[in-house]
């Protein structure tokens, strides 16, 4: 057994409005990645995150984080949310109304280590809204207290439940910044449910697929998404926003998942079946780009 | 983009980087790509699958003598020659497939290209992309 390998082999019955489902979630990630959950809604993927933070008990099966064992239904054991050192951040994520943005941090805090608060509230750019209540918030900065909080218990896992989801792409592109932050500003293990592909190719290390309840691919998003079937190893998945003639060809304009403008030449074979809105994969080969360094 | 039928012959690999023979008709073809962990499955001798190139990747020679270091020199007869104020697009016909060359204008003036004349489509195999049908 590996000391940084989290182990999940957990099955549980659910029954929903769609019938019944029967969750086997069996796999294995290392720590230190961000995990992203994919699959359809109603595959399971927030049952997983619920049965992680130990707020769903399995029927059965193990969970073992390092050397330690978090639930494991043959020896009855079954850790308390509280001691497994999580922070979850729900889609509608609850801030306490009644306190400032610093009392939302702080409560969250086990040390009260109030210097570690501010840091937080620094790394989040909200140092200036210490003392606002949440009505005084708009919705990213709303997001960005409950991330914050989220990390306030300085948590060795992250599991965020679509936490993104309800924003607009701008707001979304920032905060998704933000998720990278949290992730690395401890270390954490992360598991993200997310079923947008863009977010998928900006933020994961790794993507679990799930469907009906089973993990049916895991890999990098490259592996999981892309056409493995060109040899092009440079791949970029975009939105196609604009195709204009010049000349004798054409130039497409693509919003790339990191919103990134790129262009590309194009030739009539080409456009014959590209329309604009379309979503595209843009390819070269690994001889061809250029590179230099923006930034140390 | 250019796309034509291939069939696989050879595949050469050393250290990630890979050299695929290939025929295109009796036309010998190569592409070099990089595969630093395993080879494609569907990249070994005797399969069929297409070799992509981009327009602007393609030079045109007349009357061509000597060495050279290009892998790849498709015979071709000129089609069609769509003249831009500074690109122009260059329809070919090789074997049973079409395909495209955009070139400079001043080098369709200054080589006297013109339809049905015979030239060279040349691409470097580093330019070539594998995409399995």
């Amino acid at each position: 057994m590996e000391d940084d390998l989290i182990e999940i082999d957990v099955e549980k019955k659910l029954i929903s409005a769609s019938g019944i489902l029967n969750l086997h979630i069996k796999t294995s990630l290392n720590f230190g990645e961000l995990v992203v959950v994919f699959g359809d809604s109603g595959a399971g993927k927030t049952t997983l995150l619920r049965i992680l933070a130990g707020l769903t008990e399995p029927d059965r099966g193990l969970i073992r984080v390092g050397n330690k064992v978090w639930f494991d239904s043959q020896a009855s054991v079954n850790l308390r949310p509280q001691d497994r050192n999580i922070g979850f951040m729900f889609q509608d994520y609850a801030l306490f109304p009644n306190m400032t943005v610093h009392q939302n941090i702080a409560f969250a805090q086990k040390d009260k280590d109030k210097n570690y608060a501010n840091q937080l509230m620094d790394k989040f750019g909200l140092t200036e809204f210490a003392n606002r209540k949440p009505t005084k918030l708009s919705g990213g900065q709303k997001q960005r207290v409950a991330l914050a909080r989220t990390l306030a218990r300085k948590p060795d896992f992250l599991l965020l439940d679509e936490p993104l989801s309800a924003l607009d792409m701008n707001m979304r592109t920032a905060l998704q910044d933000e998720i990278l932050k949290a992730h690395q500003f401890n270390k954490t293990t992360t598991l993200l449910v997310s079923h947008d592909l863009s977010e998928v190719f900006r933020l994961a290390n790794k993507v679990l697929k799930i469907d009906q309840g089973i993990v049916t691919g895991k890999g990098s998003p490259d592996e999981l998404f892309l056409n493995d079937k060109i040899s092009g190893k440079v791949q970029i998945t975009g939105t196609l926003v604009r195709i204009e003639k010049h000349d004798t060809f054409y130039l497409l304009t693509v919003i790339t998942g990191t919103n990134q403008v790129i262009k590309v030449t194009a030739f009539q074979n080409d456009i014959e079946n590209l329309h604009e809105g379309d979503q595209v994969l843009v390819f070269t080969k690994a001889f061809n780009p250029f590179i230099r360094k923006i930034k140390r | 983009m250019n796309r034509i039928n291939v069939e696989i012959t050879k595949v050469y690999s050393s250290d990630g980087i890979v050299l695929v023979d290939m025929e295109a008709g009796n036309c010998p073809m190569s592409a070099m790509l990089i595969e630093a962990s395993e080879i494609p499955r569907w990249i070994m001798p005797g399969n069929i699958i297409s070799a992509v190139f981009k327009e602007t990747e393609v030079s045109l020679a007349k009357e061509f003598s000597g060495k050279i270091s290009l892998r790849n020199k498709l015979p071709c007869i000129i089609e069609f020659i769509e003249r831009g104020q500074i690109m122009s697009v260059i329809t070919l016909r090789f074997g049973e497939e079409i395909i495209h060359s955009a070139i400079t204008t001043r080098s369709v003036d200054s080589m006297e290209l013109k339809q049905n004349d015979n030239v060279l489509a040349l691409i470097k195999a580093n330019e070539i992309t594998l995409m399995q049908q």
